[in-house]
């Protein structure tokens, strides 16, 4: 017997632009679904959690919650007719506290005699929280006593307040760990339980496999395929996200941890106050590095250091290039010696998003590129980022379209180019697949073991540590500011084996 | 595969269409500055009666565009990496004060005393741009405080009479030919450097995103104190040309300079927040619109505060019109 249908979406088609986000969409929800949307980054599943979220307006076509029209004019609206979301993104309010931050936008509800009635809405906060299964955040503290994790939980019981019919989780669980994982799964049961829907949004294929009833595949726009729970699995997931089959392994096939013995770059007791202290790496020839820990423990801002983007207090940083020693404390002496460096915050750090393709991948290379009296051809600028684009097939119009249009893989692979395009020695990549999806992550990984090959030293820096145990030849794991263990490649290397020395 | 309710025929021809919008929005943005150039040019000549298109005004207007456009080239350099400078009218003030009084008073050489006046506003520039640094304050409040502080020496210099120059001593400075030849030369430097080496190539990027500039290894302070310094240069060249031109040098002297500029920018179509968008011949463009206006609008017989307020008034229709705001939007 079919379940009542509780969102109908018709013909939905939505574009940014040149770029067609949404290509006639259609999809049902039924009561007690709990729907996973899946698709590369730039394959339209957050446009249309975002649309029937009321935080996009979609082109045309036709939205239905219970059978009857649906066209969310605001976040808030969409709230009020039960549908709520969870972005990826922290969206929290700064310096408030938390029950201002669940209450946001609704805290008029709470008058009484023109004032706003602090004591019950704090009561109100805190029941909230208790309700979704953490009474140990209160509604009187300020948010910025929480961290990253507890902020992420305030917003879900932002999005619990008016009890939606409908939830949509996007791409949350990427930025959670256990606890507030399990409480999303809690919440989802729960959903489910009470017969409403749940829209999911998960790069993570395992636990959509888990959770979902029903699977739903976009790839460009276009809905590609539903799969019910017969016919779930990961192979066939992937191979319709990304529309071939994924050819080969996924990581490197072997387990030779070997590399060369020459030096490139070593830190001796660096220390940067409150991250990490007293700490000795060294990279060599055609390695690759892996550092591993939790979120927090210092492992990012050990990877900025090693590049010079932040001073080290004790200690030194020294890459050894032609028989030649440099102290690295600045970025432009890195880039000068050679070194590359991929931040974690692509958007924010490592690419100018107002900026064409050809601008971003030229802008490390211009030493290479500059001439006698300062002349940079614009053909040798030209030449430079179509053999990239090329090289890096990343699917674009040209090289003058700009960065902002492009989906999350593709960005990167700009990101990638442009300290390809410098001949760098040492590259720095601090989650080098975070937020990209299958098919281009296969070819970044395939990338990295090109660097190897070519004798480049590379430092990995993840926070998965599946992907660190697949690539790396050697690995670090962190454990809040200190060095806690080192593993060599091995075939025998099992996720457990590391986590007791994360937690 | 999903059956599909479109063709993919009908699909391509949907994309094409996208395209073809697309590439017109941007086509029409190119193009926009022009036509507001010459939609100018025409309004005021026929609400003047052709008074706008007489000799006289005509040649007054290419003296005006001269100190605009070099000035603007150096701003260029400036505005493209999303910094500003409200200081640079007084500093051309003042830089024609001290050359005034090194050539009449303490009987400098001309050429020298005209260095000097090139060199000061350099300086304030980096002074501009030092207090920026030192302070980690933004380069609008340091140059607030510089003007300020010109603005008053300005004051104190030609309190108690204008400095009057004897023109007719040096023709080679009031020569046409001459003028022009520095005109495009700074123009033809400027467009080099800003679109043919790393000068400008780094200034756009540190005005497109900070911090992958500096990642990508750019010497972020060092070329801000570049850009600066040719915006000084620039100003100081414009300043020593409008010295002779003026032959006097007054409270108003380069007052109203740093808003002109500000405007040009705007009415060019660069964007106020600098980045890959930014084109030196938008800036001269923009600077030429500017002076356009400001003396259509006099010439229309507008008071000159009245001017000052249609100017701002435009000022922010265009910035309401052209400033990039998607960044700040929670969903993109």
């Amino acid at each position: 017997m079919e379940r009542e249908l509780i969102l109908a979406a018709h013909k939905v088609c939505k574009a940014f632009g040149p770029t067609r986000a949404l290509i006639d969409v259609d999809v049902e929800v039924r009561k007690g679904e709990i729907r996973g949307l899946i698709g590369e980054n730039g394959s339209g599943k957050s446009t249309f959690c975002s649309i029937v979220a009321g935080a996009l307006e979609k082109d045309s076509g036709e939205l239905e919650l219970h059978g009857q029209k649906y066209e969310p004019k605001s976040m808030v609206d969409a709230q009020n007719h039960g549908v709520a979301m969870i972005v990826q993104e922290a969206a929290t309010f700064p310096r408030l506290d938390v029950a201002s931050n669940i209450f946001a936008g609704r805290l008029e509800q709470y008058t009484k005699g023109g004032f706003l009635d602090w004591k019950s809405i704090y009561d109100e906060a805190d029941r909230i929280l208790a309700d979704i299964g953490v009474p140990e955040i209160k509604g009187r503290m300020n948010i910025e006593q929480l961290n990253f994790e507890d902020r992420k939980i305030v917003e879900i019981a932002r999005a619990m307040v008016c009890k939606p019919e409908i939830l949509i989780i996007d791409e949350t669980t990427t930025a959670l760990a256990t606890k507030g994982r399990k409480l999303i799964y809690a919440l989802i049961e729960r959903m489910q339980q009470e017969n409403k829907a749940v829209l999911f949004i998960s790069h993570d294929l395992d636990e959509l496999m888990e959770r979902c009833n029903t699977i739903t595949v976009l790839r460009d726009g276009l809905i590609i395929d539903t799969l019910d729970r017969e016919n779930m699995s990961i192979e066939k997931m992937r191979s319709l996200m990304i529309g071939r089959e994924l050819q080969g392994d996924y990581y490197r096939p072997d387990f030779d941890g070997s590399h060369g013995e020459e030096v490139l770059l070593k830190a001796e007791h660096v220390t940067l106050r409150p991250y990490f202290k007293n700490v000795d790496v060294t990279l060599h020839r055609g390695e690759i590095l892996g550092f591993g820990g939790l979120s927090n423990c210092g492992m990012h801002e050990l990877g900025r250091l090693l590049f010079g983007l932040e001073k080290t207090l004790t200690g030194s940083v020294t890459l050894y290039k032609d028989g030649k020693e440099i102290s690295i404390s600045s970025p432009d002496t890195a880039v000068d010696n050679g070194m590359a460096y991929v931040s974690k915050d692509r958007d924010k750090e490592s690419i100018v998003l107002q900026a064409s393709i050809k601008n971003n991948i030229v802008m490390p290379a211009m030493r290479q590129l500059t001439g006698a009296l300062g002349f940079v051809s614009p053909k040798k600028e030209k030449t430079l980022s179509d053999t990239q684009i090329k090289v890096m097939s990343i699917k674009c119009r040209n090289g003058n379209q700009l960065v902002k249009e492009l989906s999350g893989g593709n960005k990167q692979k700009v990101v990638f180019s442009k300290w390809l395009g410098t001949d760098s020695d040492v590259f720095i990549l601090d989650c080098p697949t975070r937020g990209i999806d299958v098919g281009v992550k296969a070819d970044m990984y395939k990338l990295i073991m090109e660097l190897k090959r070519q004798g480049k030293g590379i430092i990995m820096i993840s926070e998965e540590l599946l992907e660190l145990i697949g690539m790396s030849d050697r690995m670090l794991i962190f454990k809040d500011g200190k060095l806690a263990k080192e593993f060599q490649r091995s075939a025998d290397l099992k996720e457990n084996d590391i986590i007791e020395y994360i937690i | 595969m999903a059956a599909l309710s479109r063709t993919s025929a009908e699909n391509l021809q949907i994309q094409a269409q996208l395209d073809r919008q697309a590439a017109r929005k941007q086509a029409i943005g190119r193009v926009v500055p022009y036509l507001g150039l010459v939609f100018l040019f025409v309004f005021f000549t026929i609400v003047t009666g052709g008074l706008f298109i007489s000799p006289k005004n005509l040649s007054n207007m290419v003296e005006q565009c001269f100190t605009m456009c070099i000035i603007a080239t150096g701003a260029a350099f400036v505005y493209a990496q999303g910094n500003m400078d409200f200081s640079i009218g007084s500093a051309c003030g003042v830089a024609q004060m001290c050359g005034a009084i090194l050539l009449l008073h303490k009987g400098w050489p001309m050429p020298l005393a005209m260095l000097v006046t090139i060199l000061i506003p350099v300086v304030t520039c980096c002074v501009v741009s030092t207090i920026a640094v030192v302070f980690h304050v933004p380069v609008f409040i340091g140059s607030m405080c510089v003007r300020s502080l010109l603005a008053g020496l300005l004051t104190i210099g030609v309190a108690k009479q204008e400095i009057v120059v004897p023109v007719s001593n040096w023709p080679i400075m009031t020569n046409g030919v001459f003028k022009a030849i520095v005109q495009v030369a700074v123009i033809a430097i400027g467009v080099y450097l800003f679109h043919f080496t790393r000068i400008g190539k780094w200034a756009k990027a540190i005005g497109g995103n900070r911090n992958t500039a500096k990642q990508a290894g750019i010497k972020i302070v060092q070329q801000q104190f570049l850009a600066y310094v040719l915006l000084g240069l620039c100003v100081g060249i414009a300043g020593v040309f409008q010295l002779f031109r003026n032959s006097t040098v007054s409270m108003g002297s380069g007052s109203g300079i740093e808003f002109n500029i500000m405007l040009a920018v705007v009415l060019g179509g660069f964007p106020m927040s600098g980045g890959d968008k930014a084109t030196l011949p938008a800036a001269v463009i923009g600077a030429i619109t500017a002076t356009l206006l400001t003396n259509g609008l006099s010439m229309w017989g507008l008071e000159p505060s009245l001017v000052n307020g249609v100017k701002g008034l435009i000022f922010v229709i265009m910035i309401g019109l052209s400033y990039d705001r998607s960044a700040g939007k929670l969903v993109t």
